[in-house]
């Protein structure tokens, strides 16, 4: 009878070795006394002992296996290394040079992508945005980010599974009144009392759950206590905005570069002389932003079943149509920044970014190490020969093919290792310039102190290096000593893996040429379409309360300047999607509710932005009803309307009596007022004098910007005394609107760029390689009578082919992740095949550029000079 | 505490280790105090006092015979050190000034 095996393994497995054998000896003994009392029994006995003997004393020292390192072999290893480096100088340089490379591309995407998921990172509760779907009739649907202000309040009520509120309301550049001084103030707020609670800004006096109680409680950031009050502890402390006195009872951190709500100063969102029952229960317009913190087990599908539900009861519109237009979505906090591309009206969203080109980095990051790892393998095995004598006497020496094996791993390790120190430094000296280019301010310093980051990139370097240099040490070690002893050399045939690595290597650098190539086409295309109006030498002036009143002089003076061409105000800014309203149109049938964008406008809005009408007139002074009661569309509206003859039809605002309708007296082109994402929407202009306009679009002369904008200021400043001038170029504007793109069409284009340069840089180290290898060959060919350029043929024509092979293989892929990329635009190129002619071409000449220097070299050498040694 | 510190269960085995003589290994010396103290002794207890005590240089070892229903393995020998000794005595002897501190009254339970 034996005691039960898997208990023996185990106690062996754990108890120290210098106790296990007078224990087990123990328990056998033990286990035999107890047989007597059933077979069973002792085997249970047996586990359990064995169970209980595991405690500190018997278990022994964690120790990791690597079974025996034999130091003083690693420090020969590590001189061969190091040796073999320094021999073959340009070969080593090339080697780790290109890893290094794509090493230090890798760290830097790696940067980017952790800057852009550390937005609202610091936010502990578990938020969601709210967010709608409007499908109104006569006008496409899209995805809005604000809603009204009831929602939030009475969602709170109506869903358990929401625990919490808070509404922002953006109220952007508002002038803050003190006694001796008046300043601006660039982004204020209104948010509810739980705002601090829901966000994790940090307060550094006041309690968050009661900083923000009453209306007119303000909390301001630090940088704006020193501004307006020159010292941080400002609580209890007063200030004025639009004739309301408010007082400061918190302070905040300022507000963190990756949040995507940016503010300066919050106030109650009841300063604004809002009632609070009614603004909670207001329904209608939709204008600020609600966030709300779900509990931890809410089901968000089957809430948001209940959503239509809750619109019925709760939007009591006179028409059930609420659940036509509106749909209700919940966005969670991390998608807010990176998933909302596809919303509009986003206007609290700072730098909001387009997280599909997050994935887009990580890939071409991984593809670049690709190809760096290529150039590491095949040169390694290209030059094996060097080492086969090395093999050779080491084996006859008695290493094993395995000692051989982890030899070679461990240079490829240590060179792996060395590759990321240099990459390390590519970046810390490459990063301020990155910086300027793509509007960042990365530093890789912090993370260089973080241990979990180290070891990562240590992992990962050991890992390449493993990786990258199994095939060539399988491959070196394999040399059988007598023969390469003698001097012959291992078989010379062609390396199909080498190949096949190559074609792989310019795939990815063929792909990414290429779509570069796509990228900067559709930029280009974006920044020259012709998009119905100009946008060149416009500088947009913020409008204020003193402003408005002195528009009309304003104006006037302005106009009286030489560099001045044209003056309108307007009530929104061109290159957002404008705020949609209700529109009526009379029609046979009767009188119809649609819903296109709306803007205010001054009398020479169209002429100033050069906006070309299809039908009918302008706005013009001329007309008394063309204040409020003539309407402009656009030509997508036009045929959403259907009539024939749109010009002359009676049209109006929601809210104007049915009888007493306006007339549409022209029609625009379909000039996009929207970025290029997105279609024309439908459109409608109407001046009204009397409304206040947000912003003075003034057309300078753009021979002499200089002398416009000191004009611009000079006027500004005659009329008006507290609010200081803001002004801001148009086309600035519009560079914002595809910022997104551009950098990824930046980081991409440098991408390419590298993985061109590292392949090419492998392709040199091989050509050379293979040609040394061929100069005898090449010399009796010269003998026999062949020129140079049939040589210089010969000589290439392997890597055209190759070349060749990763073009084919690179084109049908690279087009269908173009087209899907294109497919983000309203307004694109077609993939021009031509770019691929072109990205191929330029990637075989730069290729054949490489390979030349040997080529030629080889090929005009002196026979006798290859031929006389042997 | 003092260089002399020890638990009781400790104490328990090195008396029984000294009790054994020439014969405490393993099995027998878990046998005994069962036997005397009538408790349950488990190996794992067992062992992890003895290594404890070996480090402490009261007791020491070496190993004796292999037998065949040890399934060939060797017993491991304990034996007291003078040390060791001095340890036992030392307890002992605090145990015995505490005794003999106590006054004649505390214990005299009639009274109550």
């Amino acid at each position: 009878m034996q005691p039960p095996k898997m208990a023996k393994s185990l106690l062996n497995w754990f108890c120290r070795s210098e106790l296990i054998e007078d224990v087990e000896g123990d328990l056998s003994e033990l286990f035999a006394q107890r047989v007597s009392d059933g077979k069973h029994f002792a085997k249970l006995k047996y586990y359990l002992d064995v169970i209980l003997l595991f405690r500190p004393g018997i278990v022994k020292n964690i120790e990791i296996k690597i079974g025996l390192i034999n130091y003083s072999m690693l420090r020969n290893y590590l001189k061969s290394t190091v040796r073999n480096l320094m021999k073959y100088k340009a070969f080593s340089a090339i080697n780790v040079f290109s890893l290094s490379i794509g090493m230090a591309a890798c760290l830097v995407i790696f940067l980017f992508v952790k800057d852009e998921r550390s937005f609202d990172a610091f936010h502990e509760n578990n938020i969601y945005r709210l967010c709608e779907v409007q499908s109104f009739p006569g006008t496409n649907t899209q995805n809005v980010a604000l809603s009204m202000s009831g929602m939030g309040p009475t969602m709170t009520d109506e869903f358990p599974e929401i625990e919490k509120y808070t509404r922002f309301w953006g109220w952007g550049r508002q002038l803050v009144e003190l006694e001796d001084k008046n300043i601006m103030v660039e982004r204020m707020a209104g948010v509810d009392s739980t705002f601090f609670e829901v966000f994790d800004f940090k307060l550094i006096y006041g309690d968050p759950a009661s900083v923000i109680k009453d209306p007119l409680d303000a909390v301001v950031s630090e940088e704006m206590a020193l501004k307006l009050f020159g010292e941080i502890d400002v609580v209890g402390k007063t200030f004025v905005v639009q004739g309301d006195q408010c007082v400061v009872r918190g302070v905040m951190e300022n507000v963190p570069k990756n949040s995507h709500l940016q503010f300066d100063i919050v106030l109650s969102i009841f300063s604004v002389g809002n009632e609070v029952e009614e603004f909670n229960t207001r329904f209608g317009s939709n204008f600020l932003n609600t966030y709300f913190i779900m509990n931890e087990n809410a089901d968000l599908d089957q809430m948001s079943e209940k959503f239509p539900e809750y619109l019925t009861k709760y939007v009591q519109w006179d028409d059930d149509l609420v659940t036509d237009y509106y749909q209700l979505f919940l966005q969670p906090l991390p998608d807010v920044h990176l998933a909302s591309t596809n919303i509009e009206h986003d206007y609290n969203n700072f730098r909001k970014f387009n997280g599909q080109y997050i994935d887009v980095f990580i890939m071409v990051g991984i593809f670049i190490l690709i190809i760096a790892s290529v150039n590491f393998t095949n040169l390694t095995t290209a030059r094996a020969n060097n080492r086969s004598k090395e093999v050779g006497v080491r084996k006859t020496i008695g290493a094993r093919r395995r000692n051989l094996f982890d030899q070679f791993i461990f240079e490829s390790v240590f060179l792996s290792i060395l590759a990321l120190v240099l990459g390390i430094l590519l970046v810390i000296i490459s990063l301020p310039l990155l910086n300027n280019l793509i509007d960042r301010q990365f530093s890789i310093f912090p993370y260089l102190t973080e241990l979990d980051f180290v070891t990562f990139c240590i992992g990962i370097s050991v890992l390449l290096g493993i990786t990258a240099g199994l095939y060539p040490s399988l491959y070196i070690s394999s040399f059988k000593p007598i023969l390469v002893l003698k001097g012959l050399k291992t078989s010379e045939k062609k390396s199909y893996l080498r190949s096949a690595l190559i074609v792989v290597q310019f795939c990815l650098a063929l792909g990414m040429i290429v779509s570069t190539l796509i990228v900067v086409d559709q930029l280009i295309y974006i920044k020259n379409k012709d998009i119905g109006f100009s946008k060149d030498h416009i500088v947009l002036v913020d409008m204020n309360q003193e402003a408005d009143e002195h528009y009309q002089s304003m104006k006037e003076e302005l106009l009286k300047k030489s560099n001045i061409l044209g003056v309108a105000g307007s009530g929104q800014r061109i290159g957002n999607n404008f705020h949609q309203w209700g529109f009526k149109v009379r029609k046979d049938t009767g009188v119809v509710d649609v819903t296109p964008s709306n803007v205010h406008v001054d009398y020479d809005y169209l002429e100033v932005y050069g906006i070309e009408l299809k039908q009918g007139r302008s706005f013009s002074k001329e007309y008394a009803q063309d204040n409020g009661l003539s309407f402009i569309i656009n030509q997508a509206f036009a045929d959403e309307l259907g009539f024939d003859d749109p010009v002359g039809q009676k049209v109006g605002h929601s809210w104007y009596p049915n009888d007493s309708l306006g007339t549409i007296i022209g029609v625009t082109g379909n000039f996009n007022f929207n970025s290029l994402h997105y279609k024309v929407n439908t459109l409608s202009m109407v001046v009204h004098e009397d409304w206040n306009y947000s912003e003075m679009s003034v057309k300078i002369n753009g021979q002499n910007v200089e002398a416009a904008l000191d004009e611009i200021e000079e006027v500004y400043g005659q009329f008006v005394k507290t609010y200081p001038l803001e002004y801001e170029f148009l086309d600035d504007h519009f560079e914002e609107l595809y910022k997104s793109d551009q950098q990824m069409g930046s980081i991409i284009t440098i991408i390419a760029a590298l993985s061109i340069f590292i392949g090419c840089m492998g392709l040199f180290g091989l050509a050379s390689i293979s040609i040394q290898r061929r100069i005898k060959e090449i010399g009796i060919r010269k003998v026999m009578g062949a020129s140079i350029q049939q040589l210089m043929l010969l000589l290439s024509k392997d890597f055209v082919t190759v070349i060749l092979i990763s073009f084919l293989i690179a084109c049908p892929i690279t087009y269908y992740f173009m087209s899907d990329w294109l497919e983000s635009f309203a307004y694109r190129v077609s993939i021009n095949p031509l770019l691929f002619i072109v990205g191929g071409i330029a990637a075989l000449a730069i290729a054949l550029f490489t390979i030349s220097f040997h080529v030629i070299k080889a090929a005009s050498t002196n026979p006798v000079h290859s031929l006389r040694n042997e | 505490m003092n260089k002399y510190s020890l638990g009781e269960f400790e104490e328990v085995v090195m008396l029984t280790v000294a009790v054994l003589y020439e014969n405490a290994y393993g099995i027998s010396i878990k046998e005994e105090i069962e036997k005397r103290l009538e408790r349950k002794v488990s190996v794992g207890a067992m062992r992890t006092a003895l290594s404890r005590l070996e480090k402490k240089g009261f007791l020491e070892s070496e190993f004796g015979e292999a037998t065949a229903v040890r399934g060939g393995k060797r017993k491991r020998y304990f034996k007291v050190t003078p040390h060791g000794k001095r340890a036992l005595e030392h307890v002992m002897e605090t145990r015995k000034n505490l005794w003999e501190s106590i006054p004649s009254i505390a214990f005299d339970f009639k009274l109550a």
